[in-house]
């Protein structure tokens, strides 16, 4: 079944080391749309990933420094990128070897389809 | 646009003579958009070509921009107007500092220490005497003690830029060491290590999730500044705030040499 935001993940998700792109609800982690390819832990990850986005913007505007336009979290296989409108958060996770800066621009281009 | 610098850009264009064009272009430096700050504070220091505030306001919008050559000479320009201008003294401490004159970096500083706007410079001139080799591990020492019994004062010795802001969280979000400093000044480390609190450990199941083995680092961008985090001892976390400026190497650098601070100096106070 696709969703007006299918064609915003088909785009993330063809870029060279992406594994998967998934939209998500930051108030209650739950997944609007995905496309997944690393089994059945989308779910939870989306979950834990919106809720990391929802902090880094909650200690963002504690700290009065406005909003949050791109989050990126680094690990020893792979990163986790990550842009939010409203209440949407729009995530990617890749591989290391991916094109992190290609990823950025994709996903704050992608941003305007969140609106 | 931000209501304030709507505001602010249509008060100016009302008044193109008012003052108003410092705290518009302070709020738009603060936003990273250096290029528009830039033009805004050169056309009020034009019709106010001996402002100190102005030369002041246009010398760390060149910091952030990496030109330090105009920076110092618009240090030089507020000094000419007000030779007691502690930011202008700190600034062009920082400056010959990194132009490797360290001989001025100190005399600046020192000026800068007994100016009354100065603040501290302790920490700032031990780095240059460091660096400068005029003293050697009993500085190190001195500073490790300032730190150990002022834990505020934890990054000082790493952080130069006035900009740059380091906060030692530990696992709760409870602050350990250092300070998180708003743009406007104001120190918001509860309110921060607040909201932060827990994130370690959800990081840690994301990856597990992810089979993405050990996190290395959290960076975030906001429209005011480049935030990054990593893991400290004891699942304390490092979090680091630097200017949109700040080239993301450079913040890297930052938090690296911050993390190995808040190691040593956690391992020191336990053993303490």
């Amino acid at each position: 079944m696709s969703s007006a935001f299918t064609p915003v993940l088909d785009e993330l998700t063809r870029h060279r080391g992406v594994r998967a792109s998934l939209i998500v609800s930051e108030s209650d982690g739950l997944v609007v749309d995905s496309k997944l390819r690393f089994g059945e832990h989308g779910d939870r990850v989306a979950a834990l990933a919106a809720s990391i986005f929802r902090k880094a913007r909650l200690s963002a505007r504690a700290a009065h420094l406005g909003a949050v336009s791109f989050l990126q979290l680094d690990a020893e296989h792979g990163r986790v990128c990550a842009v939010g409108r409203g209440d949407l958060v729009l995530m990617v996770v890749a591989d290391p070897a991916a094109n992190v800066g290609l990823i950025r621009v994709e996903l704050l281009k992608a941003l305007g389809h969140l609106a | 646009m931000a209501p304030d610098i709507r505001r602010l850009s249509e008060e100016l264009a009302r008044d193109p003579s008012s003052m108003v064009f410092l705290p518009l272009a302070e709020a738009l430096r603060q936003q990273g958009q250096l290029d528009v700050a830039l033009k805004i504070a050169q056309r009020g220091l034009e019709r106010h070509p001996r402002h100190a505030g102005a030369h002041d306001l246009v010398a760390r919008i060149c910091v952030d921009q990496g030109d330090l050559t105009r920076a110092g000479d618009e240090w030089e320009a507020v000094l000419r107007v007000s030779p007691d201008h502690g930011g202008a003294l700190k600034g062009l401490g920082y400056v010959r500092f990194q132009q490797g004159r360290l001989d001025e970096a100190e005399q600046f500083l020192a000026q800068a220490a007994s100016s009354a706007d100065g603040g501290d410079m302790s920490a700032a001139l031990a780095t240059v005497r460091r660096s400068s080799g005029k003293v050697g591990v009993e500085a190190d020492d001195v500073e490790t003690a300032t730190a150990t019994l002022d834990p505020k004062r934890l990054f000082a010795e790493v952080l130069i830029d006035p900009g740059q802001t380091a906060l030692l969280l530990d696992a709760h979000g409870y602050v350990l060491g250092g300070m998180y400093v708003d743009p406007d000044g104001s120190d918001v480390s509860h309110e921060v290590g607040a909201q932060l609190s827990g994130i370690t450990d959800e990081v840690r199941r994301a990856m597990r999730h992810l089979a993405m083995g050990e996190w290395r680092s959290i960076m975030f961008e906001t429209e005011a500044a480049v935030v990054a985090m990593t893991a400290a001892p004891d699942d304390a976390l490092v979090v680091v705030a630097a200017s949109r400026a700040t080239p993301l190497g450079l913040l890297r650098r930052l938090v690296a040499r911050c993390t190995e601070r808040a190691a040593g100096w956690m391992t020191g106070g336990m053993q303490a």
